[in-house]
């Protein structure tokens, strides 16, 4: 069934992308590793799970799950990272620090247990002799809107003008008016929005455990280093190629073995390109 | 700022002050607190390699538990399968597993052709460990999610060293020596290579050092202490399991050292016990917060107290402390801009 295989890879590809786009905003234009983004991932998740306990329809949990994590982003931004932004190393402890705060809140709360999530767009649909789930479909189609979405607004908006503007130079930046607080604070709560907005895609597909997020962190930055930091394009490619590595390794070879060799490759190829594949064209 | 008006050495009083209390503690304590101590002791093995990594050497790694539990693996698989208990042969198979470990990933990560960011290291170090975790966690010869249990207990000729004093005195031993070469390493002429290196690499290396090459090396010595500490933990505990050589022990060695003090090697001993024992108070009461707490109070010391507790009594000068005499031959570093 390579159709069926080549629809799980994409999909969960989109995932991929989805956890990386978050990172990636806040690595590039902010120049802030934020090794808490996993936990951020997780606060999506948790999210729709208090909203399936609450008895509330999923997809409510999972429209509110960005503004609220978004929110959660912007509070910590104010009051933490921006303490941050002269030390870009201490930077990747403190958030570290947060992401350890977020993991074992959200473990206490949920009880150290796998809480499965059903999809809230439950059966298949058919095009042709293939029948595709109709939940995994939408995710992709939110994928690639959040995506084109995304870049548009870095590209084409005077917003995304201002971001990449504090990007290049933030002192000239706020010569010419721009507040580049405000415009870092923006920034990391978009890119945690981002963050939540994939947790909670992705719970129903993978159940909600508190070391959720610690896999998708490690994956997420695998793929913007193999992309490239500092582009759009690059950590996109990255997490397409980690994607699919991921779901399509376990089809061809041992799926212990598969997992593993996804994370040695990765990194492998980080060492030898360090720059990124694809780093030709800068934002 | 420091409660040290006349300028005593603080830190030479620190260390023998906690060697005073660590060899007296066995004649007033029950045995529970013999093998508590005798945990953070080994413990501390891990957090002084920790400290020689991110505080001695820059380099930032969050995968220290590869080293240790990957040696605490490796000598419970032994001891489990092939029977060897002996101290002389199994500690030396942690420290040289350790040290395989950490000169492999080291040469990986460091020995680029240009100098590798930080957050490579980081999270190579980090995936390593993460990596070490999976493979534990779904390899059945290394028992999968339990672990392995019941592993022999460590022997000396025909006497086996149970959890104890005898056990306690071993490690006592064993941390005392590989606390005073640590502590001749970086007071070293090769540790103030590694104190130029933390301020301005691209200096050192333009004044022709391997700075990767030191930077290897130290993290190659400091992958072998925690192989050390695995090991004994492995047969201290009488069991390993994935967390050991996963995300958790990883972290836990970040947060004993940057509590008790970074780049200073007594407080990373003190880190240990201090975590260690307020963990051991609260967790009792609050399982569940205390690990919430424990990544707040790392979040407070990286925003607020970047020198840890020990910057609360030892002066800034002491913790850069001095390096030795020079080599011969070399009229000494003029040290001049």
């Amino acid at each position: 069934m390579p159709i069926d295989a080549a629809f799980d890879i994409i999909s969960f590809t989109s995932f991929i992308v989805l956890v990386v786009l978050g990172l990636g905003v806040i690595a590039s234009m902010m120049g802030i590793f934020n090794l808490g983004h996993g936990d951020f991932v997780l606060l999506g998740a948790y999210t729709v799970f208090v909203f399936d306990e609450l008895g509330l329809p999923i997809w409510l949990g999972m429209t509110v799950a960005p503004f609220a994590v978004a929110l959660v982003g912007l509070v910590l931004e104010r009051t933490v990272i921006r303490r941050f932004y002269a030390a870009p190393i201490i930077a990747m402890l403190g958030t570290y620090a947060i992401g350890v705060v977020i993991r074992e809140t959200v473990r206490g709360l949920i009880g150290g247990l796998y809480h499965a999530i059903p999809e809230p767009l439950p059966g298949m649909i058919d095009i042709g002799d293939i029948s595709i789930s109709k939940w995994r479909l939408t995710v992709i189609l939110i994928t690639v809107l959040v995506v084109l979405v995304s870049y548009l607004l870095l590209r084409r908006t005077t917003l995304g003008l201002k971001i990449r503007a504090s990007l290049e130079n933030p002192a000239l930046a706020r010569s010419a008016a721009i507040s580049t607080g405000q415009i870092y604070a923006l920034t990391f709560a978009f890119g945690c929005g981002l963050a939540g907005l994939a947790g909670a895609l992705m719970v129903p597909a993978f159940s909600l455990s508190a070391d959720l997020g610690v896999r998708f962190l490690i994956q997420a930055f695998l793929a913007i280093m193999l992309g490239g930091v500092g582009t759009f394009e690059g950590p996109i490619g990255g997490a397409a190629l980690i994607g699919a590595t991921t779901a399509a390794f376990p089809w061809v070879m041992n799926p212990i073995l598969a997992d593993i060799m996804v994370f040695v490759l990765a990194i492998v190829a980080i060492r030898l390109r360090p720059t990124g594949l694809f780093t030709k064209r800068r934002l | 700022m420091t409660l040290n008006p006349r300028g005593w050495p603080v830190i030479l009083v620190l260390e023998v002050a906690v060697l005073a209390a660590l060899l007296a503690m066995p004649a007033g304590l029950d045995h529970f607190w013999v093998i508590f101590v005798t945990r953070v002791m080994i413990l501390a093995l891990l957090a002084i390699s920790f400290d020689l990594c991110w505080g001695y050497a820059g380099i930032m790694s969050f995968g220290q538990a590869l080293f240790f539990g990957g040696a605490g693996y490796a000598v419970a698989v032994a001891a489990r399968d092939l029977e060897i208990t002996s101290v002389f042969i199994a500690l030396p198979m942690a420290v040289a597993v350790g040290f395989v470990l950490s000169l492999f990933v080291g040469w990986f990560l460091l020995m680029t052709r240009f100098p590798p960011p930080i957050i490579f290291v980081a999270l190579g170090t980090l995936t390593g460990s993460y990596i070490g975790q999976r493979l534990a966690l779904s390899w059945y010869y290394l028992g999968g999610q339990n672990g392995i249990p019941s592993i022999p207990s460590l022997t000396v000729g025909d006497y086996p060293l149970y959890e104890g004093p005898v056990f306690y005195y071993m490690v006592l031993g064993l941390l005392l020596g590989v606390y005073l070469l640590c502590r001749w390493l970086v007071r070293s002429q090769f540790g103030l290579v590694l104190a130029g290196v933390r301020q301005q690499e691209s200096r050192l290396t333009f004044l022709g050092y391997r700075v990767q090459t030191y930077k290897t090396m130290m993290f190659a010595l400091a992958g072998s202490i925690a192989g050390l500490g695995g090991g004994l933990l492995a047969f201290h505990d009488g069991f390993i399991w994935p967390n050991s050589i996963g995300i958790l022990v990883s972290t836990q060695a970040v947060i004993f050292v940057l509590f008790g003090g970074i780049g200073t090697l007594i407080g990373a001993v003190i880190g240990v016990g201090a975590i260690e024992y307020v963990g051991f108070e609260l967790a009792d009461r609050y399982p569940q917060i205390w690990p919430i707490i424990l990544g707040a109070l790392l979040l407070v010391v990286v925003m607020f107290r970047p020198t840890g507790l020990i910057g609360l009594l030892v002066p800034e000068r002491e913790r850069y402390g001095r390096f030795g005499k020079p080599p011969k031959g070399e009229d000494g570093d003029d040290g001049a801009a």
